[in-house]
Parts: structure tokens; sequence; C-alpha cells
């Protein structure tokens, strides 16, 4: 049985993982386009991206582009894994009611 | 860890909006502006063309058309930017191909079919903008494609029953529209 993943049952990581796992499997995602579609602050996605960075559920990588320098976040095979897991156990606990 | 049904039912309604909200953020952004720039060609070259002078309207027709296909290129490469992938390059690049065939295809029609009134020209340049609108929802995002159906079905019912005012029939539903579209896209996201 699938089981509830309490790093990414917090709300706004819960968010972050939806916006991410969205996109395709080789995309990722800039912090600020990441950090407007979530309407949170710079420090509150920074924050969050770090414990699930430090979970292995997604990718930070930074990279210059056009001279500047952007963060992009992606998730990892395992962090998909991992939330159609929690997902699944969600589902199966809304099932049981 | 244990959560209640309400609980469970709260967490996956958030995840449903939040994966909506991200696929209509990466399929629209940038897409409105299209919309506003071809709304606003579309608006003053068909004025232009009920109102002025036919080798006035023209001019204005090719000028529109050059402005819009400059800022339709600078759109075209600024949009997106906030997703990359290996692959989104090549796909740009693709797209820019496509569009350049298809408005060779565009000229190669007319030419066959010269002479050609300016209603009927009007008519294939918005069929064959059509067809590559259409092309392009069928790539990037299927609900986009029901706009392209709705100004074609316009023009053709502004050609067939209402010639003597086609040229502004299409400058407020087709051009007009399209600026409200863009709008509404833009206002949404």
């Amino acid at each position: 049985m699938a089981k509830l993943n309490e790093t990414i049952h917090q709300p706004v990581r819960l968010r972050i993982m939806a916006a991410l796992v969205t996109l395709g499997p080789n995309e990722e995602v800039d912090f600020t386009y990441l950090r407007d579609l979530l309407e949170v602050t710079d420090g509150n996605l920074g924050a969050h991206l770090r414990k699930l960075e430090e979970a292995g559920y997604i990718a930070v990588n930074k990279a210059f582009v056009e001279r500047k320098p952007h963060t992009f976040v992606a998730t990892t095979a395992a962090g998909r894994k991992v939330f159609q897991e929690h997902v699944a156990a969600l589902e199966s606990i809304l099932k049981s009611k | 860890m244990n959560i209640s049904p309400t609980e469970a039912e709260e967490a996956l309604a958030a995840i449903q909006t939040m994966m909506k909200k991200t696929r209509r953020a990466i399929s629209s952004s940038g897409a409105y502006l299209f919309l506003i720039v071809w709304g606003v060609v579309w608006l003053l070259g068909f004025l232009g063309a009920q109102f002025l002078p036919q080798y006035i309207a023209v001019y204005t027709w090719m000028v529109l058309d050059i402005l819009g296909g400059i800022l339709s290129a600078i759109i075209g490469i600024r949009m997106n930017r906030g997703v990359r992938s290996p692959s989104s390059s090549s796909s740009g690049k693709r797209i820019a191909i496509f569009w350049m065939l298809l408005f060779l295809y565009c000229v190669a029609s007319i030419a066959v079919s010269w002479p050609a009134d300016g209603k009927q020209l009007a008519m294939f340049i918005i069929l064959f903008v059509m067809v590559g609108w259409l092309a392009m929802g069928l790539l990037l995002s299927f609900t986009s494609i029901w706009p392209a159906v709705i100004i074609t079905a316009l023009a053709l019912v502004g050609y067939f029953l209402l010639p003597g005012i086609f040229n502004l029939w299409m400058a407020i539903l087709g051009g007009g529209g399209m600026i409200v579209l863009g709008l509404y896209i833009r206002s949404r996201w």
C-alpha cells in the first residue's frame, strides 16, 4: 500500500511538487517563474526547495543565461515516484472514507 | 503519518489546482501577446481596407504585416523562458521553419489563383494563418484551436454573406476578437 510522505505533504512543498511533475521529465523551471506561479516569497520558496533537494526529490541547477545567473529546478526520478505514491495514498484514504 | 479524509481531499484538490495552473501558465505564457499584436494588425489593416483608398490600404497592410512579423519574432524568442529543456530550442526552430514555409505556400497559392480581388486575397491569408494556428494548437495546447475555428467560421460568413462590409466585419470580429481573447488570457493568468 502507498505511504504518505511527510516531507511532501507540507502545503507549499506539495504545490511545488505538483507544479514540477506537470513539466516534462527533461524540463526544468526557472526559480522566479516558479515563485510567481506559487505566489510565495523568494525566502519561503528557497527554504522549501532546500528541504526537497536534501530529500533527493528535486535537482537545483545554477546556470548563466545571457550572462545573468539563473537557478533552475526540476524533479528527480525519485521525486516523481514519491509524489505519485503520495497521491495514491491520499486517494486510498478518500476511498476508504 | 495519519490524516483525515477531509485533509486528503483538500490536499488532492490543491494538487489538481496547481497542476492545472502550471499547464495553463506554460501554454499561455506569451501566447496572449501574439493575439494582441495580430489583433491590432488585423483591426488597423481591415479598417484601412474598408475606409482608405486601395493603394494606401495595400501599403498600410504591408507595413502592419512587417511590424507584426518583427514583434512576433521578438515575442517568440523571449516567450517560455521560465521553462527550459534540451528539446525546446529545436522545437522553436521547427516552429519558425513551419511558419516560414506556410508563408511561402500562401504566396504560391495566391500566385497560382491570380488575379484575385482584395477580399479573396484577405481570405487566402486568413485561411493560411488559421491553418498555422490550428497546427500550433494541436501541437501545443488542444483548447487553443477553438478561437481559430471560430475566426475561420466568422471570416467565411463575412466573405459569403456580408461582402459589402467584409473588411469592417473582420476588423471588429477578427481583430477585435483576438485583442479581447488576448486580454482575457492575460487577466486569467
